[in-house]
């Protein structure tokens, strides 16, 4: 070892050993903590009772699992057990629902702790459809022996009498496992699993040319977790290494099926590919250097990682008699190196500015090999094309700098600009950038009231057009897709909250505007306007009795135009959504706190205007896409004894939608496609519930 | 190697000089909680006994041995607890919590930090509720059982506060399960670090999709660019009025990059509804009627996400 590397080593090893300063020499041996109520023992509080659903209706079972009409368990809880030194905790939630959720950690504070949780997740999307294909063993749909094909639905004369019911709907189930572990003060060790596991079913669509038919797709996969790592501190420097690391698999590679419509022979069946499994894992480093030098603080992080998915090849047909070439492999080998870098320094050089610095750098760098196909359509027409599959990668390069000064004590001025670089391959625009600069004044005359207008404007721009690539890709090279146009952006936001000296109101207001156009666009997008304005007030009006109100307005409008005959623009079309919230509530306690009442009522429409015009449009325009929801929820507390409660609940859903994707659409409405018949949603609900919270107390209040 | 010598060093010192100063001796009460809880000892302050920080056991927690107690986190407040003459105004503690409070966020967030530097504090400093002076107070709740934004069902609400607008959206037909209290925020932000723009609890916004739907990671034989890209580019995560949280209803959303002569680029209008020519373009899944595999296909013959 040379001198430099002596002194080198000598530093970091000076640095690395360096104590932590305590913050303060303070004698507190006198320090008894005699009034400290501290909270030792067993306390826990079990929720038992019974609600009542009156309908059926998937879309209010989304999330909740009260997708059926009838009687639910309702069961949950939480509780602790603290004593010398060792906490444990669990909380229980929905335990007779398939949105259950049971949680339980145990460890000594400081210095480990185990914890696992168990959580459902129920995704109910339709109880209205029905379907002909049964499901074999295999997990191969197929069709009734006494099925008539046709090469259109209304020559499905056997389609009535096969139909059954089949809800579209899945289970998500994910156990967690975690670990924590800190030798030291500075040091925090980790390790998390998880598995999440769904099973149910969703819909595909099988196509055999210009017809296709919805088929049931079973859903019976998992994926595991693994998040391990530490972080440490020495002195002003804090490190974290982590792994992480996910494993998706799928028990089922394909989907096979028999083909409703007339099919040649040897044609009947067709067969889709279905999620192969992959790997993804990475090694992450972090860390932030804070320093008193211009109180300025550095984080980085460097993050690398790869993905890999080398699950077998189908073949290029499912059909036996006809004649594909040999794949030019067995798997894909595919692989994706990603890497994430970033860098920020932020700094307040004097007392009242501060500047902010950032640059990230991400990439996807697909190293996939790129092979040549020659694929088959739709399991019937063998093709002699020959398609190489293009492995996308990107690089992303983001410069932020910004910075702030305080005047007068009250206003606030910041400014920052943003630069982003994007690189791409395979694509039309090969390399884009967009440059943004904003400015923003806060405003804060008093601890009671807040003001900020935020302004600013942003430009993408691309190096070209590649209308090579586009042609290649069958597109008009007059499109300009939307995410690789030119665009001007321009945005505003005013926010405002405000409180009243000594008096427990509050009132809360934002209102964002922004407006994009695509001027070098002659087909796509040209324009979209974007508006959001919300409101919150609440009012603590006692200690007993607090109520608020809330709304909320959201209106995307956008415009595009588009061509069919491969030319310039034949049509333009409006595309004006718009969603609106209103709803307030109130808490009452009421005397000697034996009775509280919370209710919540929440008001939502939805409607999105869709126009057509120009060449080949009828006079005959498409309705609007509505949605309306009632949401109510009331909850009465009585309590009954120090240990018992009594639960009263009521809660009302109606929603109702209008939506001419569904509307009137059964399983043979459109001639080349047999659906599943799904209705738009349209329900009213109502919930009863009746329950005790009893509470249990084995502990005592302790004190030193 | 003198310079790479010299960056080292200058880094060293910069650590060294960085770290508290020792050997202070500032005003704390004569006897801890006790001074405090003499006068302070209504249920609202006494909940802290009910939570993790007032925990004896924990050697690192306020309340450990040896450790400052309430004066841990609101400073050193002696001239707050000692007397007063008669008129005088009683001095404040040192810190008070929360954005109404006449105490600087950096103060406040300072208490917070010192014991949460090597979990939730790790990557405060520089991110953007750092910088837009976001107190930690805010948003936790500490004289209380259980802080509600460490739940799943109520933290939604304690975000809604500032970020009013994904209220809205949160709300709107098509939705991840926040309204029914079954997903959280940070179940996708990472709120305390994360070096990426908003704040991603992944490295980007795909691996943050990845997370849950992981099925959709791939690589594919056949990917479709902007899903590869940017799961924004179709989809509205905090909500939408089309299902799916697509940003627009297809056939416009695909109509948006596809132009090929022909059914993709057919104008849509109420001919193509049931009672005219019901048109498999516009209805049922519209586009995904036959190109199902929109997320990307393994399948040799699926270039056209058909297959």
């Amino acid at each position: 070892m040379n001198g430099n590397k002596k002194k080198l080593s000598a530093a970091i090893a000076a640095t690395l050993i360096l104590p932590t300063a305590s913050l303060a020499q303070v004698d507190t041996s006198e320090w008894q903590c005699e009034y400290c109520p501290f909270d030792d023992g067993y306390r826990a509080e079990v929720n038992a009772g019974v609600s009542y659903v009156s309908d059926d209706a998937a879309r209010f079972g989304n999330g909740t699992g009260l997708d059926e009409k009838g009687a639910y368990l309702d069961l949950g809880g939480t509780g602790r057990y603290r004593k010398n030194g060792t906490d444990v905790s669990w909380y229980a939630e929905d335990l007779g629902l398939d949105s259950r959720v049971l949680s339980i950690s145990a460890g000594r504070p400081g210095t480990y702790k185990l914890g696992l949780d168990y959580r459902e997740l129920p995704y109910r999307q339709f109880d209205t459809t029905s379907t002909v294909f049964t499901r074999t063993g295999a997990g191969d749909l197929t069709l009734p022996s006494a099925w008539v094909p046709a090469a259109t639905t209304d020559g499905f004369t056997a389609l009535d009498a096969s139909l059954m019911p089949l809800k579209i709907e899945k289970d998500r189930q994910i156990l967690e496992l975690s670990g924590e572990y800190l030798p030291t003060r500075n040091l925090n060790l980790f390790a998390d699993y998880s598995r999440q596991q769904r099973d149910g079913v969703s819909v595909m669509t099988g196509s055999r040319f210009t017809q296709s038919a919805y088929l049931p797709r079973p859903i019976d996969d998992y994926t595991d977790q693994i998040n391990a790592g530490a972080r440490f501190s020495v002195g002003a420097v804090n490190l974290g290494l982590a792994y992480y690391g996910s494993f998706y698999r799928n028990d089922r590679d394909s989907l096979t099926w028999d083909n409703p419509f007339t099919s040649a022979s040897g044609l009947e069946q067709g067969r889709l590919a279905l999620e192969p499994d992959n790997d993804f894992q990475q090694l992450s480093l972090t860390g932030i250097y804070r320093t008193a030098t211009l109180n300025t603080a550095v984080a980085f992080s460097a993050a690398m990682g790869r993905g890999e998915q080398n699950a077998a090849f189908l073949p290029y047909t499912i059909s036996s008699v006809i004649a594909a070439p040999a794949l030019p492999g067995t798997s894909l080998n595919g692989e994706v190196d990603t890497s994430n870098y970033a860098l920020t320094v932020t700094s307040k050089p004097l007392d009242k500015t501060n500047v902010k610095f950032s640059y990230r750098h991400d990439e996807r760098d697909n190293q996939t090999p790129v092979s040549t196909y020659s694929r088959v359509i739709t399991d019937t027409f063998p093709t002699s094309d020959a398609e190489t599959n293009t492995p996308y990668s990107f690089e992303r390069d983001r410069l932020s700098l910004s910075g702030g000064v305080k005047l007068f004590n009250s206003v606030r001025v910041s400014a920052g600009y943003d630069r982003t670089e994007l690189n791409r391959d395979y694509q039309e625009v090969a390399e884009q950038t967009e440059d943004s600069g904003w400015g923003k004044v806060r405003w804060r005359p008093t601890t009671y009231l807040e003001a900020a207008l935020r302004g600013g404007s942003s430009r993408r721009e691309i190096d070209a057009y590649n209308t090579d690539v586009a042609v290649s890709l069958g597109q008009n090279p007059l499109m300009r897709k939307y995410n690789l146009a030119y665009r001007y952006r321009e945005f505003a936001e005013l926010t405002l909250s405000a409180s009243l000296p000594e008096k427990p109101i509050s009132i809360g207001m934002s209102y964002l505007y922004a407006e994009d156009s695509y001027t070098e666009s002659e087909l796509g997008i040209t324009d979209s306007e974007e508006d959001r304005i919300n409101v919150d007030f609440s009012w603590a009006v006692s200690d007993a009795t607090s109520l608020y109100l809330s709304a909320g307005s959201d209106s995307i409008d956008a415009s595009q135009l588009g061509s069919e005959s491969f030319q310039g623009p034949a049509w333009q079309a409006s595309h004006d959504d718009s969603f609106n919230h209103y709803g307030g509530g109130f808490r009452i306690a009421g005397k000697n706190e034996k009775i509280d009442l919370t209710l919540d009522y929440t008001r939502s429409d939805g409607e999105t205007d869709i126009l057509f015009s120009g060449q080949n449009v009828s006079s005959n325009p498409l309705p609007k896409l509505e949605s309306t929801m009632d949401s109510l929820r009331l909850v009465m507390n009585y309590r009954m004894s120090e240990r018992m409660d009594l639960n009263l609940g009521l809660r009302y859903e109606q929603f109702e939608t209008a939506d001419w994707a569904l509307d009137g659409v059964q399983a043979d409405t459109i001639p080349v496609v047999l659906t599943m018949g799904a209705d738009a949603y349209d329900y009213d609900v109502w919930v009863v519930g009746i329950g005790i919270r009893y509470r249990i107390d084995t502990g005592k209040s302790a004190t030193n | 190697m003198k310079f790479i010598t010299l960056v080292i060093a200058t880094t060293m010192l910069l650590l060294l000089t960085a770290s508290p100063a020792s050997g202070q001796d500032p005003n704390y009460s004569r006897e801890g909680a006790d001074s405090c809880l003499s006068c302070h000892d209504d249920d609202a302050v006494l909940a802290l006994f009910k939570g993790a920080h007032a925990n004896p056991s924990d050697p690192n927690g306020p309340f450990g041995h040896g450790q400052l107690q309430c004066e841990a986190c609101h400073g050193p407040s002696g001239d707050h607890a000692g007397r007063v003459r008669r008129g005088q105004e009683r001095p404040s503690p040192n810190a008070l919590f929360g954005s109404e409070t006449a105490t600087p966020v950096s103060t406040q967030n300072g208490f917070c930090i010192d014991c949460h530097t090597d979990d939730t504090g790790f990557g405060w400093h520089g991110n953007d509720h750092d910088t837009n002076e976001i107190a930690c107070a805010d948003c936790h709740t500490s004289h209380t059982a259980q802080d509600p934004v460490l739940m799943t069902a109520t933290q939604p609400e304690v975000c809604f506060e500032c970020h009013q607008q994904q209220r809205t959206q949160s709300l709107k037909p098509y939705a991840h399960p926040i309204r029914q209290g079954k997903m959280d925020c940070s179940g996708c932000h990472n709120n305390h670090g994360a070096t990426n723009e908003l704040q991603f609890a992944q490295q980007t916004l795909n691996d943050t999709c990845f997370s849950c739907h992981a099925e959709k990671r791939g690589p594919y034989l056949w990917e479709h660019a902007p899903v590869a890209e940017d799961c924004g580019n179709c989809h509205d995560p905090h909500g939408s009025n089309h299902p799916g949280m697509l940003a627009m209803r297809a056939p416009m959303l695909c109509q948006s990059c596809h132009s090929q002569a022909g059914h993709p680029s057919l104008p849509a209008d109420g001919d193509g509804l049931p009672g005219g020519a019901p048109s498999q373009f516009m209805l049922g899944q519209n586009c995904m009627n036959c190109h199902t595999q929109s997320h990307g296909s393994n399948h040799p013959s699926g270039s056209r996400l058909m297959r």
